[in-house]
């Protein structure tokens, strides 16, 4: 059984701190905090990409990670849209007929509007299979029809995926919700319990709750299920 | 009110389109022409074909603010403070000790004076939102035009900038999100689609339009 356990894992910034205890089982987990709590943080310190100033990061049974960064301009590595996929391992026709990006093989990937890149980034990222995927604000820069594309995509991943994001509308099913919260790592448990201790909770589905309607889970499915009860 | 007649640009063809004052909501997908909309309106792209006038001046004539998605490319100076008097240095007009006070009163406003002695470098995303913000408002524009500014903003920030926004004095705001949470608090909404606009007018008018699609707000959904 694939695992990442942190145990106190402690980062340490000019004058901030944080630290983060818990453990990541095979599923979809999401992070939501408010911008600067640390999420970005979590995520180099789960990829091994930051130093932990003290405690620990067990990984067991995985050989495979992958960091999304949010911007995806980072992690550009190809001249072209070609070379950019064959970086990835990815099948540059099928991605690029995919994305919308059919005929530009010899785009540079630099010059693509953010929204095409992030689509490229993710599909690239996507064709791969990983033990352990960290996703940093995997909606920033789609339109709705697309983030709602990357839901039904981040929902069939393997291994243990992991959310960092602070969307709060279109969001996919998760197994279990965690949140940072003044420096720390909270875990708030599977939905739907994990409503009542979360405080970055989704406006949709507080006010759903307030009704006595509680979401399954937290996806647009889910929501408007619960909604309909409304009216049922 | 804002007048476009005639437009074309690029794949973005607009016949003709009024807009009144308040808070304007631009939304769509990815490549429908949002940004080159925005633009058009800041003035950073000049018209081939076609008018655009706000209150019968040109875009170029008026007082624009604008902020873009990734802060960081509109940003020009490192220290916070000099980001946000740059827009005031630039004009020539104005004394130093006016400046300070225009950079000290903007960034009271909007509570981050804590940020004004750091380096943009060090701030997170959302600060960044924050500053280039401030740079856009300090100068009191006529029309605030912002572009998925909210793409990288919490919730909790994203209210606070709204408040921001609202309470900017801009006679008019033009805003392209994609959270349609946000995009119905709006005066007037415009859906584009594959370079035109397809619907516009209040949210009440366009949001049933978008039923059964990722664009219709979830908030919406739940009474």
């Amino acid at each position: 059984m694939m695992r990442i356990s942190l145990d106190r894992a402690c980062a340490v910034r000019d004058h901030w701190s944080m630290t983060a205890s818990g453990t990541f089982d095979e599923g979809v987990h999401l992070v939501s905090g408010i911008t600067g709590s640390g999420k970005s943080t979590l995520a180099l310190m789960m990829a091994g990409l930051f130093p932990l100033s003290g405690g620990s990061i067990v990984k067991k049974e995985m050989s495979s990670c992958m960091l999304s960064l949010q911007f995806p301009e980072l992690q550009v590595t190809g001249r072209t849209l070609e070379e950019e996929c064959t970086s990835w391992g990815a099948p540059a026709g099928e991605i690029l007929e995919a994305t919308g990006l059919a005929g530009r093989t010899n785009t540079s990937p630099l010059s693509l509007s953010r929204g095409e890149l992030k689509r490229l980034h993710l599909a690239c990222v996507f064709s791969q299979d990983y033990d352990l995927l960290l996703l940093d604000e995997p909606f920033s820069s789609l339109d709705c029809g697309e983030k709602s594309n990357i839901c039904t995509t981040i929902e069939q991943t393997s291994g243990i995926t992991v959310i960092f994001t602070h969307e709060q509308e279109i969001l996919p099913r998760v197994s279990r919700i965690w949140e940072i919260d003044d420096g720390k790592l909270i875990g708030c448990g599977k939905p739907p319990d994990a409503y009542e201790r979360w405080h970055h909770i989704p406006a949709s589905i507080k006010r759903l709750a307030a009704l006595g309607l509680l979401p399954e889970n937290i996806s647009i499915r889910d929501i408007r299920e619960a909604a309909c009860r409304i009216r049922g | 009110m804002i007048a476009i007649d005639a437009l074309r640009c690029r794949n973005l063809v607009i016949d003709t389109l009024t807009i009144g004052p308040g808070i304007t909501s631009v939304i769509g997908p990815n490549g429908s022409g949002k940004t080159t909309f925005l633009r058009i309106c800041a003035g950073i792209e000049l018209l081939h074909h076609g008018t655009v006038s706000i209150d019968g001046a040109s875009p170029r004539t008026t007082e624009i603010g604008w902020v873009n998605e990734f802060p960081d490319r509109n940003i020009l100076f490192a220290r916070v403070n000099d980001e946000i008097a740059s827009p005031l240095r630039f004009r020539c007009d104005t004394t130093c000790d006016a400046i300070d006070a225009g950079v000290k009163a903007c960034a009271e406003s909007m509570h981050i004076t804590h940020l004004l002695s750091r380096e943009v470098r060090e701030l997170s995303g959302g600060e960044k939102v924050l500053v280039s913000l401030a740079a856009a408002l300090v100068h009191h524009p006529k029309v605030l035009i912002l572009d998925e500014y909210d793409s990288h903003l919490d919730a909790l920030l994203a209210e606070k900038v709204d408040q921001v926004i609202r309470a900017s004095g801009a006679r008019y705001v033009i805003r392209c999100t994609q959270h349609m949470n946000t995009a119905v608090e709006s005066n007037h909404l415009l859906f584009f689609d594959s370079g035109r606009v397809t619907h516009a007018g209040t949210p009440e008018h366009v949001v049933p339009f978008l039923k059964g699609t990722a664009f219709y707000p979830v908030l919406w959904e739940c009474g």
